[in-house]
């Protein structure tokens, strides 16, 4: 996914120096008899009308693809509560005190089975972001102290997932990581 | 006499600002080498270096681009140059506390200080508080300048003209330079944000000095922090934009730009926009009101019609088949331009909640704010140096091509290492990477690299540009 996001990068990266380039260009071979753009105006008010109509577009595709709105029409089968704190996680299945926060040893999923992940913190602001076992980010949420969000995900291959905090939590914030098995 | 007290001031804020550059580089360069594991820095020395490298990035863009619009819009209005002198002061006295409170105080928190790591003391107990005494001293430096230059403004405009709403009309009688529109949009959205930042710091220091009997709201002070930190890196490009809209014809030899019904509007509505954009820093955050989520993205999106609608297009329209005197100061306007777009790109892409999803605090971020400020605003502001330094500072234009060439090549190859590392899900604000991620050593290798190749540029251009400055500093009025 990552990845095809990189190639519509690049090619509209490509595509925008392009016009650049042959902008700057057809002003330097201008001996000053070239007369600019013909029907600025106009050229400009489509220009607009195309550019509207492709982000109205994206935006209605996209929208309805938000992380709030997944599987929001079914029952979760497991929930796992996460609590960060510098700098490690607690999961478990049963809520966690804060006043003393226990969790499980190993944290073990199904593939197809809805997971909710209940994700706080007991200080600062950390990340909870799954790492796929090819280690692309598939899912992520933040945890944030006083309050809970709530992630529901849906895992299509077993293997080990690596969670890594990716909100900057202090010194050892690159340290931060735990591993979800799914079977 | 009046001008060449604005001349003087103007060159040292040239100078300073060039000189903090290169410093805020090299900590970038520094941070690049420890991730490519070729230099060791502590966790705590990298992430210092972070918090200084962002702060004074932002410090220093921002000053560039009120120094430069000051310094034009004496050609419309009176400025006051006492308050010009003291924004300088107070910038100069903010950032060495800054420094203070991060090189000696061991401060880290990151440019944001998202609340509440700043009170998770890591380093000296000091540090805290003068770091947030830094930001108040910026800050009220800040919205003074601001103040007194929209006052400026309000003494010769209206209400109605200074926001260019006769140009709604059929037949305006009078016009308002595009310039003076867009210096007061920016100003009026700086200081909206810089609002902002007061009430962060009271509620930050209520609960600081209240030792533990009022505790703030984390998701509150989440849009509090990124409704200034959004808001303040967005209105400087704005500022950079002012500039170009008044130097660019003129350094080009055509006609000047005006302002019509559509500039106008488009300009109105990025005002709008821009204060409500930021919402897309908390899309990760699933508690804040879907509305406001779904608000971020449309507005996102939005902000990026009047631009590319009316000015990019206005760039273009002025060069395309067009005669002009090329030279390095519109050049940099030039590619300035396309940077900036290329960077909105990246960031629309980002603005996008379902992408957000997978590439949210992933290299993809630095990527396209590095290029819209290392490849867009930082070329507009050079872009004034020059033309400023040229017309007062004399001198003839040597090894322009290097610095351009310089600049372009170790700034694409600095950004693509970025931009690959967001794809490869590679997170942002590590010190330094786990094994498992593969590229991430040789992109940070590759990255400090070509970040050296462009600080070479800006070497070069630093040279040139502080010998002129230093000439107009010490001609005598
Ligand atoms: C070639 C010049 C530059 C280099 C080598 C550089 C390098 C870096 C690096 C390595 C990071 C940390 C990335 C990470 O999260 O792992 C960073 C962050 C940052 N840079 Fe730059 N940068 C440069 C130019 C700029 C410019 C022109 C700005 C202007 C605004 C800027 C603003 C920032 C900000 C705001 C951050 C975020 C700091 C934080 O996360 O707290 N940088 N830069
Ligand atoms: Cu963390």
């Amino acid at each position: 996914m990552q990845y095809s996001i990189l190639m519509l990068f690049f090619v509209l990266a490509a595509l925008l120096v392009g016009i650049f380039l042959y902008v700057f260009l057809s002003s330097r071979q201008s001996n000053g008899q070239l007369t600019g753009m013909a029907n600025a105006l106009q050229k400009r008010f489509w220009f607009v009308l195309i550019l509207f109509s492709i982000l109205a577009i994206f935006a209605s595709v996209t929208i309805p693809k938000s992380p709030y709105f997944l599987f929001s029409g079914e029952q979760p089968s497991k929930v796992v509560y996460v609590a960060a704190r510098q700098f490690y996680y607690v999961m478990s299945y049963q809520a966690i005190d804060p006043a003393s926060p226990t969790g499980e040893s190993s944290i073990e999923l199904n593939t197809n089975e809805l997971v909710e992940f209940r994700v706080t913190s007991l200080d600062v602001n950390h990340g909870f972001a799954i790492y796929s076992p090819h280690n692309e980010l598939i899912a992520q949420t933040q945890a944030m102290p006083g309050y809970v969000n709530r992630l529901r995900w849906k895992f299509s291959e077993p293997g080990l997932y690596t969670v890594y905090c990716l909100e900057y939590c202090g010194m050892a914030h690159q340290a931060m990581k735990t591993t979800i098995t799914v079977k | 006499m009046e001008t060449t007290r604005f001349n003087k001031i103007t060159s040292l804020w040239i100078i300073t600002v060039l000189v903090l550059f290169v410093v805020a580089i090299t900590l970038g360069i520094i941070m690049r080498l420890n991730q490519s594991e070729l230099i060791t820095v502590s966790p705590i020395t990298f992430y210092t270096d972070m918090t200084v490298h962002g702060l004074t990035m932002i410090g220093i863009w921002f000053v560039a681009g009120m120094a430069a619009v000051n310094f034009i819009m004496e050609r419309y209005v009176k400025t006051s140059h006492g308050v010009n002198v003291f924004a300088y002061v107070m910038t100069v006295v903010g950032v060495l506390l800054l420094w203070a409170s991060t090189f000696f105080g061991r401060f880290h928190a990151g440019w944001t200080f998202l609340y509440p790591l700043p009170f998770k003391v890591m380093w000296k107990s000091w540090a805290t508080p003068t770091f947030y005494f830094s930001l108040a001293v910026l800050g009220v430096g800040w919205l003074v300048w601001c103040l007194s230059l929209v006052s400026s403004l309000l003494k010769k405009y209206s209400l109605k003209e200074v926001f260019a709403w006769q140009h709604f009309s059929k037949n305006p009688k009078t016009e308002t330079p595009p310039f003076v529109l867009i210096a007061m949009i920016s100003l009026v959205g700086i200081i909206t944000c810089l609002l902002a930042a007061v009430i962060l710091l009271v509620l930050t220091f209520a609960e600081y000095y209240s030792k533990g009997s009022f505790v703030n709201d984390a998701l509150l002070m989440k849009n509090l922090t990124y409704f200034f930190g959004h808001t303040i890196a967005n209105e400087m490009l704005y500022l950079g934009l002012a500039i170009l809209y008044e130097l660019f014809s003129e350094i080009s030899g055509r006609p000047k730009w005006k302002t019509t019904w559509y500039v106008a509007l488009a300009w109105n509505f990025t005002l709008i926009f821009i204060l409500t954009a930021f919402f897309h820093h908390l899309y990760m955050d699933f508690v804040q009101p879907e509305g406001f989520q779904i608000i971020g993205q449309i507005a996102s999106y939005s902000a990026s019609l009047p631009a590319a609608g009316v000015t990019v297009f206005s760039v273009i329209v002025a060069v395309y088949r067009t005669k002009i005197n090329w030279s390095l100061a519109n050049l940099l306007f030039f590619l300035g331009v396309t940077g900036w777009v290329i960077g909105g790109i990246g960031a629309v892409i980002d603005a996008t909640i379902s992408n957000n999803f997978i590439l949210h605090n992933t290299l993809w971020v630095p990527a396209h704010f590095h290029t819209y400020n290392a490849l867009g605003n930082v070329l507009f502001s050079l872009a004034f140096f020059q033309w400023f330094s040229a017309k007062y500072g004399g001198g003839s234009q040597r090894w322009s091509k290097v610095v351009l060439w310089l600049l372009l090549i170790g700034g694409i190859g600095f950004l693509t290492a970025f931009y690959i590392g967001g794809a490869d899900s590679i997170p942002r604000r590590y010190s330094s990477y786990p094994e498992v991620f593969a590229t991430a050593k040789t992109l940070a290798a590759f990255g400090a690299l070509f970040a050296t190749v462009y600080l070479s540029g800006v070497l070069v251009f630093f040279v040139n540009i502080s010998k002129r400055c230093l000439k107009i500093l010490l001609q005598r009025s």
